[in-house]
């Protein structure tokens, strides 16, 4: 019977590291969502134009990220798709708050 | 449709208002909970039962370490750990398992008074807040309209976005001031926070987050704080799981590796 080896594999990944970068990507995804927000909300953006705004922004971020990296996911994170499009459902609503703020301040009141 | 025109006075006594204060609390909320988790002392064994549930935990914890982590121990180390916990005479699973089984009335009664106190305080300090809000922002700030969300919603959300405001033929996408609170409630005054107190308060968000699901879906749930009915027939399915783990010390196979990586490394 075949072992499964995710066990050994979690020893050779640095436990500490990868939390560590895990943390600063969510950080990092958070500030980006926060502008994305203030992007949609002060440009008075409508409907789904908003949200295709946070799409692209999340995309850049990612690009950034992978060009910050050297493209070589591996060194840094446990799979690429964790890396670039893991988390865009969580930091939605983060940027629906923001954009409904902002587009308030700045276009209605 | 035309657009309504709203007062300046609304932006600076309702809207701003209610964020800052919302955000206040929030961070007050987080400061609350360091305090408290700074004034915990660590968790004293109080009963005889207690004891006993402890050392379970730890024997299943030890079991499942060495299933997990069998292939940094060489042959005999592995044989001899193996051997202390399943012997069939001596070894502590096996003695572990002939305990007889507790039952449930009893063994909730053990976990109550230092579990329920810290659940309680958790929800208290949760609940609490999130009410006062409500009814603060419900008593003040109802029955006029705030202001606009940038998408088109459907008529099913004119109940929930436009409470207190009686004009029917009104666009949703007019809110009130209670909608405003969800989305701040919702959308996540907790990252922000995250942002300002940096890692250390990881699990508390955690916590709420899901607590605040719980309360939403209405659903009073025990955390599960271990085997409460049958401890025997856990230490007996981890018995046979550390019987049938196949045994490799990863230390033979390190030479391959090294190699294989210095290649890969090399031809880069």
């Amino acid at each position: 019977m075949e072992e499964p080896k995710i066990e050994l594999d979690d020893l050779e990944v640095n436990q500490e590291r990868l939390k560590q970068n895990t943390n600063q990507l969510k950080n990092l995804r958070v500030y980006g969502s926060l502008n994305a927000g203030i992007i949609a909300g002060i440009l008075g953006m409508d409907g789904w134009i908003g949200i295709a705004i946070y799409v692209v922004i999340f995309l850049m971020v990612s690009a950034c990220l992978a060009i910050k990296m050297n493209f070589k996911v591996k060194e840094y994170f446990r799979s690429s798709y964790d890396a670039y499009y893991s988390g865009i459902g969580t930091d939605l609503l983060l940027f629906l708050m923001i954009w409904v703020i902002f587009h308030n301040l700045v276009n209605i009141l | 449709m035309s657009d309504i025109l709203i007062d300046d006075r609304i932006r600076d006594w309702v809207f701003l208002p209610i964020i800052i204060v919302m955000f206040m609390i929030q961070m007050f909320r987080g400061l609350l909970t360091k305090y408290m988790d700074n004034r915990k002392t660590s968790q004293k064994v109080t009963s005889k039962a207690q004891l006993a549930e402890m050392i379970d935990k730890n024997i299943t914890q030890q079991s499942q370490r060495l299933a997990r982590l069998h292939g940094l121990l060489p042959d005999q180390s592995f044989k001899m750990k193996r051997a202390h916990l399943c012997d069939h005479e001596s070894g502590i699973l096996t003695k572990a398992s002939q305990k007889p089984a507790k039952d449930p009335m009893q063994s909730m009664s053990m976990m109550n008074p230092a579990a329920m106190a810290d659940m309680l305080k958790q929800n208290l300090s949760g609940i609490i807040f999130m009410a006062l809000q409500y009814q603060w922002v419900s008593y003040f700030f109802s029955g006029f309209v705030i202001g606009k969300v940038p998408f088109p919603l459907t008529q099913k959300f004119r109940t929930m976005l436009q409470r207190g405001v009686d004009v029917q033929n009104l666009d949703v996408r007019y809110i009130s001031s209670i909608s405003i609170y969800f989305v701040l409630l919702f959308g996540g005054l907790q990252k922000i926070q995250q942002l300002m107190f940096g890692d250390d308060n990881d699990e508390f968000v955690d916590d709420t987050q899901m607590q605040m699901q719980m309360q939403m879906m209405g659903m009073p749930t025990m955390p599960s704080l271990g085997q409460q009915n049958d401890p025997g027939k856990l230490f007996i399915a981890e018995r046979t799981r550390l019987e049938g783990v196949k045994h490799t010390f990863e230390l033979n196979k390190s030479q391959d590796k090294a190699m294989k990586s210095l290649k890969r490394f090399l031809m880069q």
